[in-house]
């Protein structure tokens, strides 16, 4: 239980993304802008969730994201959708650089700074929501981490969770259209999935009260952000490697020029299925690629 | 239970007036008229709302357009050293398209490459973010993601605040400022606008383009910062209208303004016109190999001073597009600065009538404007309009004028070299053009522009 002694204490951790970010088809450069970022729509869902679950189990549910200043509207419409608090760690270096920095790349560093700082700020947490992974980049291994520093037990990738009468229920997806149901004890760190839940829409009256509130900022620990397993060091054009091809035979330069285009080899030209008859046209496919023998 | 995204209603809501309001003034729409009215308000000490439908300021503007500074030095003194600006408009130029040809006239100046510059291309999202902050800097409450859905009115018919799309949503004021852009639905609500303007509405399109900055250097001949400004007459594949192309740092903006009745007429998606002008021989090199990095369209209210609405209403004010103060005439396209300010002058005039507790005074706005170039540039120029989009010369001058110049410019010796009278009388009749309502055109022109 939370040190407030009242209900379960509930931390939303969000990612703060641009979910409209360019990316430089050349060299792979991703440019991003603070005005259209905020969290993805599984944040969204997972403050959703917390929020219902603290009301539910008459708790407290706080937002909290290790972002840039910007970030800081983010964490105010979370208060005018119910958060009963919010805190912003601060990545501690040059605004706006947020999502570009690498050190927001390491799930492992961020998991350590979060959960540093909640359990500086906040206590121990019961539960910790999350997103089932960023949507810049996102690998999903935040939470594990997270799970990992502040020992919870975890649940990742849920398309459903409800808590009733102090029991907090998940539903995973599996392969092959399976589902797995799990009882998650407490202290646990779910993510979820964007399905199921929609965030509230917050109303006027919460939204402007929202809108000057002060919203908490501490640093994030030096040392978790010091352990940086993936660092981008360079940018480069994707060259693809040259594909060796044996040389052609023969000593006239014509016909050794022609065998190494293809020019004159028997081969089947491409062709487009184009019919009405969606079974017809899956025939032939079916009939192409059993005579390439990729089929049985 | 509300709807999640309400779109505005069409009538202003009825309410007991209120004993106390949430804020002294309400403005509508985070726009340039909006930042700019919020700003003045929020500088004079009066608490102040500022409502966007968007996301954030700029969110829903189509733009990489030119902005001109002269405005901004009352608004923020020093806006040239902070405000996000792509490149300075170094070099202007009027294009005239016809066919396959076209006659430009290019102005260049190194003198508005320096402070206190004359216009500069910016990005609206990055261009209306700056100034909204500004606004709340000066103390003016942005509130994003909410839609004003309508006016909230007394039986006496004064306004006296909004109603959003949100839960909670009703918000009153003692004044409230329109600034929500093309189809102010809050000007009609309150009655301000006598009949319906599609006639006076184009359909502006647009399209960024990326290309390398060294490219668009050299292809359109600046460097460092400075930029280009090119407006063009015809091209618009016969539809009332202009075209423009603007250098960005690295994007391009090349768009094009169709009138709404003409584009109905001509039964042509913009899309197409807009490549066909990117096709012709004079765009064509500019924006060659460029990547399509956006694809936008806007209305553009551009009847000038003969469409606008009352401007003043009981506890409410009009400003920029809302009041159709787009200036559009021909070699000109400016909205943002007639709309920043109005939107000053807006907020002054609310600012006074507040401090004063005299709503009366709000009609202080109407003088303020017909002081400053707002009013008088469009009273000016109020035959431009009707006059740049007739049919002759959107459809007949600048084939006329390109026969003319080739005229003069082909030479066909042995034959002696024709005179500039017989080249004018031929270029007229091959385009269907009277010499007097050439000389009848020339002088209105010369009456609104000269
Ligand atoms: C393609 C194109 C090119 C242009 N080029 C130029 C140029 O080069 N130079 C120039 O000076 N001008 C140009 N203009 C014109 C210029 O964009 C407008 O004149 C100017 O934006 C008007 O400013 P405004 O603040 O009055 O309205 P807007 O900029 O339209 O702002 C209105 C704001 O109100 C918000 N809003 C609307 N309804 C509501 C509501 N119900 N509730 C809450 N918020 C609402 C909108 O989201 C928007 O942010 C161009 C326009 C177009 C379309």
């Amino acid at each position: 239980m939370a040190d407030s002694g009242s209900g379960p204490l509930v931390v939303v951790a969000m990612r703060w993304v641009d979910t409209h970010a360019r990316v430089d088809a050349l060299t792979g450069r991703v440019s991003t802008d603070a005005r259209g970022a905020g969290p993805s729509e599984a944040d969204r869902c997972a403050l959703e969730h917390g929020l219902r679950i603290a009301q539910a189990a008459a708790g407290r549910c706080v937002a909290v994201s290790l972002a840039p200043e910007p970030a800081t509207d983010m964490l105010r419409d979370a208060l005018a959708c119910g958060a009963h608090a919010v805190l912003r760690v601060d990545p501690g270096h040059a605004a706006g650089a947020g999502n570009t920095d690498d050190r927001a790349d390491s799930g492992a560093a961020t998991a350590q700074a979060l959960a540093q700082a909640v359990r500086d700020e906040l206590g121990h947490p019961d539960l910790v929501l999350t997103g089932d992974h960023s949507a810049d980049r996102g690998t999903g291994a935040t939470p594990a981490f997270l799970a990992a520093e502040l020992g919870c037990a975890q649940a990742l990738g849920l398309v459903e969770l409800s808590y009733t009468d102090g029991h907090l229920v998940g539903l995973r997806r599996l392969d092959r259209g399976r589902r797995e149901r799990l009882a998650i004890p407490l202290p646990a760190v779910c993510s979820v999935e964007p399905a199921g839940v929609r965030l509230r829409r917050a109303n006027l009256r919460a939204t402007l009260a929202a809108r000057t509130a002060t919203i908490p900022v501490v640093p994030s620990d030096p040392a978790a952000l010091a352990a940086q397993p993936v660092a981008v060091r360079s940018v480069r054009p994707y060259r693809p490697r040259a594909k060796e091809l044996p040389p052609p035979q023969g000593s006239d330069p014509r016909q050794r020029l022609l065998r190494l285009t293809g020019a004159h080899e028997e081969r089947e030209p491409p062709r487009v299925v184009v019919t009405d008859d969606a079974g017809r046209a899956a025939d032939e496919l079916l009939d192409y690629l059993r005579g390439k023998g990729f089929l049985a | 239970m509300m709807r999640d995204r309400a779109g505005p209603s069409g009538a202003a809501v009825t309410v007991e007036p209120p004993a106390t309001t949430d804020f002294d003034a309400i403005v509508v729409g985070a726009g340039p008229a909006g930042s700019a009215a919020a700003l003045e308000l929020a500088r004079a000490g009066h608490s102040v709302a500022l409502l966007e439908r968007g996301p954030f300021p700029g969110s829903k503007n189509v733009y990489g357009g030119v902005v001109y500074g002269r405005v901004l030095d009352e608004l923020i003194p020093d806006w040239f050293e902070r405000a996000p600006v792509q490149r300075w408009i170094t070099r202007r130029q009027t294009m005239l398209l016809s066919d396959e040809r076209s006659l430009t006239v290019d102005f260049r100046s190194q003198n508005w490459g320096s402070a206190p510059y004359n216009g500069a291309t910016t990005y609206r999202a990055e261009f209306d973010s700056w100034l909204a902050d500004h606004a709340q800097q000066a103390g003016a409450v942005l509130v994003p993601s909410t839609v004003v859905t309508s006016l909230l009115r007394t039986s006496g018919g004064r306004v006296v605040g909004v109603r959003t799309d949100r839960e909670q949503g009703d918000l009153t004021a003692r004044v409230v400022i329109a600034c929500d852009g093309v189809n102010s639905f809050l000007a009609k609500q309150a009655g301000l606008y006598p009949g319906e303007h599609a006639e006076h509405t184009t359909l502006g399109v647009k399209e960024t383009l990326a290309l390398p900055k060294e490219t668009i250097d050299e292809r359109f001949g600046v460097s460092g910062s400075d930029g280009v400004d090119i407006e063009i007459l015809g091209g618009t594949g016969g539809v009332p209208g202009g075209g423009f192309v603007y250098t960005n740092h690295d994007t391009l903006s090349v768009g094009l303004v169709l009138g709404l009745p003409g584009l109905a007429k001509a039964g042509l998606r913009p899309e197409e016109i807009l490549a066909e002008l990117k096709r012709h021989p004079s765009i064509r090199p500019l924006v060659r190999g460029a990547e399509l990095v956006e694809y936008s369209a806007h209305l553009i209210p551009e009847g000038g001073y003969r469409t606008m609405p009352r401007l003043v209403g009981d506890g409410l004010l009009v400003a920029g597009d809302a009041a159709a103060m787009c200036l559009a005439a021909g070699i000109w396209l400016e909205g943002v600065n007639f709309a920043l300010g109005s939107g000053m002058y807006a907020g002054r005039a609310a600012a006074r009538a507040l401090a004063a507790d005299d709503p009366k005074r709000l009609r202080e706005y109407r003088t303020l404007l017909a002081d400053s170039f707002v009013l008088a540039d469009h009273r000016k120029l109020r035959n431009a309009p009707a006059l740049v989009l007739s049919d002759r010369v959107q459809q007949r001058y600048p084939g006329l004028v390109c026969d003319l110049v080739e005229g003069m410019f082909t030479v066909e010796n042995p034959a002696p070299k024709p005179g500039l009278r017989r080249l004018l009388r031929r270029s007229a009749k091959r385009n269907g053009v009277g010499l007097h309502q050439l000389a009848r055109d020339a002088l209105t022109g010369l009456r609104s522009f000269g």
